[in-house]
């Protein structure tokens, strides 16, 4: 039944105060109500909505007001609903030229249509969000503060470069939290689970399993305050002083419990697992070695973390071992994702080549392994696809009490690279302005996200973002002053190849001019860090179904050019640019040659980045792997590297079989699913996107040996 | 077409170079390695995946081989060594100096062999030229089920002199079989494994994969179930 609407007039002034009062749950009643006559029609209404919300004079709202009750007593219209009258003001007001108005009184929602389809079919945006009531709900409330945010948070400007594609503002949906965190379970382990509004507290943990549960609660906290990755630093390390009492089983059951509890939390936000990475190290990283280690019941246990190395190292073991078997159907986790911090050190740390080997048969086995390479004196915590913090000298001032350690990112904006190469027609000088102007642009965006955050920060714990606000150690959970800005690319592969007329791998020129592209990204970027005292870094962001809507958006208005270079299957729809600074995934280039050269672009991406060496149904030996690794560390550039096997999944019998084949090789039943990763992360291939399924088809798996 | 001046002074025309991949991470147990393939076989196995190699080498490109060794030499920090494929490259004439010629650039060398040319074997491990060797032993040494697996006929004298050569090498080797339910019994393999000294030879077993294979009909084979395949393969576990 609908809700009939006051008789009552009310002042303008009175009704605002009200609806200020309001709590959200009696706005949502106030906008629909449904009378098949007259009665609870109240004119007043249209003019208080209309002085609230816009700037216009009361005569023309209530001019306004009285046309609109002409329309209605006219008897053309059968149910008045609050969204038809708000949508027949709207008109009017376009009508009367009164366009700044129109957008202020616009009205959010979806169209009926489209909510059909959703909760019906499955949203392909984010592999990692199943089809259920949770998604679509997650959906329809992200549709909704994307369109506020684009209306409401940017200028218009910034909103147009984004619906046209030059660039893209991840995370819209989530316009109201930061994109990213990384941080210490020392903070739980000193603290406890002490979160705001929590129906109970707890101290901190006694045992390792609690630590364990205390952790989990923690993340999922997490990922309902960032939009992405919830990342933890060198998770083994801090796990060690819970594990002196426990035998190698009962490391090996922490570790397989830390692993499932993440691989199966898909029953959070939005059914969405959360988008959870362990930092993984042999040895106890320098800036550790000498600091007091808490222990069970967050208290100092006397040692420093440097005497643990021995439990840290069975922990990480442990872990790899786990990954090894995968779950139950010997699928591997997805996540948590384990990133294994290569170092110095490492080498120069008993038992590291058995622990390189058994990390490279995960990574052959089950492809999980992520090879984070830190060289000299580099300390970073890496989390997302490939995101990365570079530890600074503040950083590591804050090492000596870890639960200070936590990063952040507010946003992530990625920037359409051909179609500046469309624009500037071969003109060097063109080609770069653009670029700068699009910078430019990139950045004020991430001033408006930083503005509103601060803005929901400024109502502390009372506020929205009260868990950002907590303050246990003196100081806010979120550090908006030290968070970073990221500015991805998507496409440098084909800017280059529209520019000069060769992809990356096809010549020195392409590599040459490419380094000089992002190399000039990369100075505009730390040029406006300095003028607007923002950290703005670059990143390759993962661009999961960016890389789809920027081809599909050029293939739109940009067609003559753009149907050149877009890569994948035009006629299937699946299409895509490369992937940040990738290259082409299809070339014939051995995974040496792939290293090293998509490693030159690394040192210029300071916030990470990655080379995928695709296995397909390969098996390599773990040695053949552990030279290959050294032999990166030691030779290039490169600042992370993982291998990718592909497997299939049999939903009749429940076999998993390694490559990607259309029938089950155990009981041959054709109802398969494939697994691999997608950008940065492992899903089934039944919930990827077009353009990302073209790129599946191209990858080169160092197969091809000859054109048979 | 490369060539190369022997020290006989004649033009000993190079193993024609078909298919270079320049990292292979399975092709040397334990290490990184670049391979080359050579065109020509005497064999026609009828599950092979190399068959254009096998059928019609003369329609594919041949690779300049002094290309390959410049291309190689750039990469010595990352690889072990490189493992010459084929086809069979011991048809070849020219494959002693070619392999020469990569031990000259201080390269250790794999030579991926069917066996049907033993003297050409014997040659090269008494030269020095081999640091490794994976002989494909097809089936038991029964003249009809050899034979179905090469499709073709097949000396196996020739055959077991290269097994006996291999053993007692001093070098490393791997005698391998592809097995499919078509052409092996389970008995047959178990019978295959105990004819090699364990204590000197690593053994293999692969799975047939029903890809592109030679013999069109044989893409309907399946090869066997995985679960009857780990039972096998841990016979040379």
């Amino acid at each position: 039944m609908g809700v009939v609407m006051p008789l009552k007039a009310e002042t303008a002034q009175a009704r605002t105060h009200q609806v200020v009062n309001e709590d959200s749950t009696d706005i949502a009643l106030f906008v629909r109500s449904s009378q098949d006559d007259m009665i609870g029609w109240n004119r007043q209404r249209i003019v208080d909505a209309l002085l609230r919300e816009t700037f216009i004079d009361r005569d023309t709202a209530e001019k306004i007001s009285r046309d609109i009750e002409v329309t209605i007593q006219a008897g053309k219209v059968k149910t008045i609903t609050g969204p038809l009258i708000r949508e027949m003001v709207n008109a009017k007001l376009l009508e009367m030229g009164l366009e700044e108005a129109r957008r202020m009184h616009t009205r959010l929602g979806v169209p009926l249509y489209d909510v059909d389809q959703l909760l019906v079919q499955h949203n392909k945006e984010n592999a990692n969000v199943p089809h259920g009531p949770e998604a679509t709900n997650l959906t329809l409330a992200e549709g909704i503060k994307k369109e506020y945010a684009l209306l409401h948070v940017f200028t218009p400007d910034v909103a147009d470069a984004h619906l046209s594609g030059d660039l893209h503002l991840h995370d819209l949906g989530f316009i109201d939290r930061p994109y990213c965190s990384g941080q210490s379970l020392e903070y739980i382990k000193k603290f406890g689970l002490n979160l705001p509004h929590a129906l109970s507290m707890a101290k901190p943990a006694k045992h390792a399993e609690v630590l364990l549960a205390h952790m989990v609660k923690f993340a999922a906290s997490l990922q309902s305050h960032f939009a992405g990755a919830i990342g933890w630093d060198a998770i083994n390390l801090f796990y060690a002083p819970y594990l002196e009492e426990l035998s190698d089983d009962g490391v090996k059951q922490l570790a397989q419990m830390m692993i499932y509890e993440f691989s199966q939390q898909a029953v959070a936000r939005g059914g969405q697992a959360i988008f959870s990475d362990v930092n993984i190290y042999w040895e106890v990283p320098k800036h550790f070695v000498d600091v007091p280690a808490i222990g069970p019941g967050g208290v100092y246990t006397g040692k420093t973390y440097g005497e643990y190395e021995k439990q840290a190292q069975r922990f990480a073991w442990a872990l790899f071992e786990v990954y090894k078997e995968g779950d139950a159907a010997g699928r591997p986790f997805f996540f948590p994702k384990p990133l294994v911090h290569i170092t110095e050190k490492f080498f120069k740390t008993d038992g590291h080549m058995d622990f390189l080997h058994h990390i490279c048969e995960v990574a052959s086995v089950k492809g999980n392994t992520y090879f984070v390479f830190d060289r000299g004196d580099t300390a970073k915590i890496s989390e997302c696809c490939r995101l990365s913090f570079k530890l600074e000298a503040s950083d590591l001032e804050d090492a000596k009490q870890p639960w200070k350690m936590r990063y952040s990112a507010l946003q992530n904006i990625t920037i359409n690279l051909p179609r500046l190469a469309f624009q500037a027609q071969g003109d060097d000088t063109k080609l770069f302005l653009l670029l700068t102007e699009k910078l430019q642009l990139a950045a004020k965006a991430h001033g408006q996200k930083k503005k509103f955050i601060e803005r929901l920060m400024s109502l502390g714990k009372g506020g929205p973002l009260s868990l950002l606000a907590m303050d246990l150690d003196g100081e806010p959970y979120l550090k908006l002053h030290r968070c970073s800005y990221l500015i991805g690319m998507v496409g440098l592969n084909e800017l280059i190849r529209v520019h000069l007329g060769q992809e990356l791998h096809e010549s020195d020129e392409s590599i040459k001019f490419g380094l000089k592209v992002i190399a000039h990204m990369n100075i505009v970027c730390s040029k406006l860090a300095e003028a607007m005292d923002m950290k703005f870094v670059l990143e390759q962001t993962p661009a999961e179904s960016t890389a789809f809507r920027f081809a599909k958006l050029d293939l739109a208005h940009f067609n003559t050019e753009a149907e050149k270079v877009v890569q994948g299957n035009r006629g299937k729809g699946e299409v895509y640019y490369s992937n940040s600074t990738l290259f082409n995934v299809g070339a014939n280039m051995s995974p040496i040659s792939r290293v090293e050269k998509e490693g030159l672009f690394h040192p210029l991406i300071e916030a990470g980045s990655i080379t995928h060496i695709w296995l397909g149904e390969a098996q390599p030996d773990k040695e053949a792997l552990a030279g290959f690794v050294i032999n990166v560390f030691k030779h290039t550039q490169n600042d992370q590297i993982a291998f990718s096997p592909e497997f299939t999944a049999c939903i009749a019998c429940g076999k998993t079989s390694r490559g990607l084949s259309e029938s089950c090789p155990y009981c041959q039943s054709k109802d398969v699913d494939g697994i691999t990763r997608i950008t940065g992360y492992f899903t089934k291939i039944s919930s990827w996107n077009k353009g990302k399924l073209g790129e599946l088809h191209d990858r080169y798996r160092n197969i091809d040996r000859f054109n048979n | 077409m490369s060539h190369f001046q022997a020290a006989s002074g004649s033009c000993v025309c190079l193993p024609p170079i078909k298919g270079f991949l320049e990292t292979s991470f399975i092709d040397w147990p334990g290490k990184l390695c670049a391979i080359l393939f050579v065109g020509g076989c005497n064999f026609r196995c009828p599950f092979c995946h190399n068959h254009p190699l096998v059928l019609a080498p003369e329609g594919m490109e041949t690779i300049d081989f002094e290309e390959i060794v410049s291309r190689l030499a750039a990469r010595k920090k990352w690889l072990a060594g490189v493992c010459i494929s084929g086809g069979e490259p011991t048809l070849s004439p020219g494959l002693p100096t070619m392999i020469a010629r990569l031990k000259a650039e201080g390269w250790a060398i794999k030579l991926d062999t069917n066996g049907s040319r033993p003297e050409v074997l014997a040659q090269l491990l008494a030269d020095n030229l081999l640091d490794m060797v994976a002989m494909d032993v097809k089936a038991v040494l029964i003249q009809d089920k050899y034979e179905r697996c090469t499709g073709c006929p097949v000396d196996l004298g020739a055959i077991q002199k290269s097994i006996d050569l291999l053993t007692h090498s001093g070098i490393a080797h791997e005698f391998r079989m592809t097995v499919a339910p078509g052409l092996h019994t389970e008995e047959e393999i178990a019978a295959w494994v105990r004819q090699f000294d364990r204590s000197r030879s690593r053994l293999a077993l692969q799975n047939f994969n029903p890809r592109t294979t030679l013999d069109a009909l044989f893409e309907k084979e399946q090869g066997f179930s995985p679960e009857i395949f780990s039972r096998i393969s841990a016979m040379v576990a």
